[in-house]
């Protein structure tokens, strides 16, 4: 049976495309939407849209209809909560500066966490994304890697340190 | 700065404190005021980081899911309404749910009823009785896609894609003649013409001219072949091959307005026959004298099935 690519109702050709667009769209509307749960929200609505649509869209045109459908499904949410959010953003001017769970996160802030995750060296590193991507505990990590417990500890503390000085102010 | 004099233990607490192992107030005694806001700002980010480069295989999943919650509640959506009873009459209902998302065209058969429709595009569609067939007039011309509850014909002419959904499995074709029951737990699809796609529970099967595929119960998968060039329930006559002999009964149902009473007999035989639409007695002979079954007429359409 052969498939036709160009045919985006046709279950491999969607969860290629899946694959493909997800995570930027989801890190675009994280920024947007500074909540991820609400970016993997919209995420998952914009891709069911996509499907409904399937046979009026190109798949040329894929990746600019899922981030216009993506935008403007957030413009709507964004519209509906205006007063909400004005009165949220004046909460937070008066929140103490020293509590970091208040901040958002800015794209900038995050490219340079990925940088410096980047740049870390090879031991550090391997142990460190086995922590926070794969969730490993440090106890999981050391029998698969062969190590001793208080080496994962080294690697996990160096690491971290490596990143504050990278990163510095905040 | 690390203080080289600290015990052992202490030696890692960012590590530590990055696993939950000691408190932000534990971290506050390493580490400057500044350097604590550092970290913890870090923390802040790592959390998004790890989200946004986790694997999305589970977000996919919702997507089907989503999917097929949205298709399941259309058809109950227009099922709903059908449970008011009607009089054995003939019934179009054209437009009636504009409440719902665009004109839906509801057609529904009576009993002993077949109707010929013509879809906007040229497709023709013939409905058999006791049946009912929905589908979006304003949508039609970029999606052809049609809800089917009990049996139909289909002659499709060529273009887009065009979908027949039914509560067990859709039937997808892009110019064709097929034809598609789905009753209760019985789905079969006979491809006539061209070629259709059957997908039902995530799997999908290609059908091209006699080709048959049916599924009972949700259980057992037969594929087969027809020898017809038509399905014969439109020239006046129901053939089955090899089906259970409940279904058969069902078929007759529908087709005289009559209840069967099948209480005293194994209706899981094997049928293979056909019987006429146009005449009851001879309808009836054909059906159960050739499995010796004993029919008897209680009124009000009723009969009651037993063995010689």
């Amino acid at each position: 049976m052969i498939r036709d690519l160009n045919k985006i109702c046709d279950q491999k050709v969607f969860e290629s495309i899946f694959n493909t667009y997800a995570k930027d769209l989801k890190r675009f509307l994280y920024f947007k939407t500074q909540d991820m749960d609400l970016a993997e929200d919209i995420l998952q609505d914009t891709f069911v849209k996509l499907w409904d649509n399937c046979d009026n869209v190109s798949y040329s045109k894929v990746k600019s209809y899922l981030f216009t459908v993506a935008k403007n499904l957030f413009l709507n949410i964004k519209k509906h909560e205006k007063v909400v959010r004005k009165h949220q953003k004046q909460f937070l001017k008066e929140i103490n500066i020293e509590s970091p769970e208040y901040i958002m996160l800015e794209q900038e802030f995050l490219v340079k966490i990925e940088k410096a995750i980047a740049d870390l060296p090879g031991k550090q590193k391997k142990v460190f994304l086995l922590n926070r991507i794969e969730q490993k505990k440090y106890i999981e990590i050391a029998e698969l890697l062969g190590i001793s417990i208080k080496t994962v500890e080294k690697r996990m503390h160096l690491a971290l340190k490596t990143m504050k000085e990278k990163i510095g102010r905040v | 700065m690390d203080n080289n004099k600290l015990h052992n233990n202490n030696d890692f607490y960012l590590a530590k404190w990055l696993e939950g192992s000691i408190t932000d107030e534990a971290l506050k005694e390493f580490v400057s005021e500044e350097d604590f806001l550092i970290y913890k700002k870090i923390y802040q980010g790592l959390l998004v980081f790890e989200d946004l480069e986790r694997p999305i295989t589970s977000s996919f999943k919702d997507i089907q899911e989503k999917i097929q919650q949205r298709k399941r509640s259309k058809i109950k959506q227009q099922m709903v309404y059908w449970s008011i009873s009607v009089a054995a009459s003939f019934l179009i209902i054209f437009g009636l749910y504009s409440t719902f998302k665009g004109q839906t065209t509801i057609i529904e058969t009576s009993f002993a009823e077949q109707i010929n429709i013509t879809l906007l595009d040229g497709s023709e569609m013939t409905i058999n009785a006791k049946s009912e067939v929905s589908y979006n007039k304003k949508e039609w011309k970029s999606k052809r896609e049609v809800y089917l509850q009990g049996e139909a014909f289909f002659k499709v002419k060529e273009g887009s894609t065009f979908t027949v959904t039914t509560n067990r499995g859709s039937v997808i074709v892009l110019g064709t003649m097929f034809n598609v029951i789905s009753n209760n737990d019985y789905f079969e699809v006979v491809c006539y013409e061209g070629k259709v796609k059957v997908i039902n529970n995530n799997s999908e099967y290609i059908l091209t001219p006699t080709k048959a595929f049916r599924i009972i119960n949700g259980n057992s998968i037969e594929n087969w072949n027809s020898e017809k060039e038509l399905p014969t329930w439109i020239s006046g006559e129901s053939s089955f091959k090899s089906v259970p002999l409940k279904y058969v009964i069902s078929a007759l149902e529908r087709q005289y307005n009559l209840h069967f009473d099948s209480s005293k007999i194994d209706d899981s035989l094997i049928f293979t026959g056909s019987f006429s639409h146009k005449n009851l007695e001879i309808a009836l002979a054909s059906v159960f004298k050739t499995m010796h079954i004993h029919y008897k007429n209680k009124g009000n359409n009723v009969f009651v099935l037993s063995l010689n």
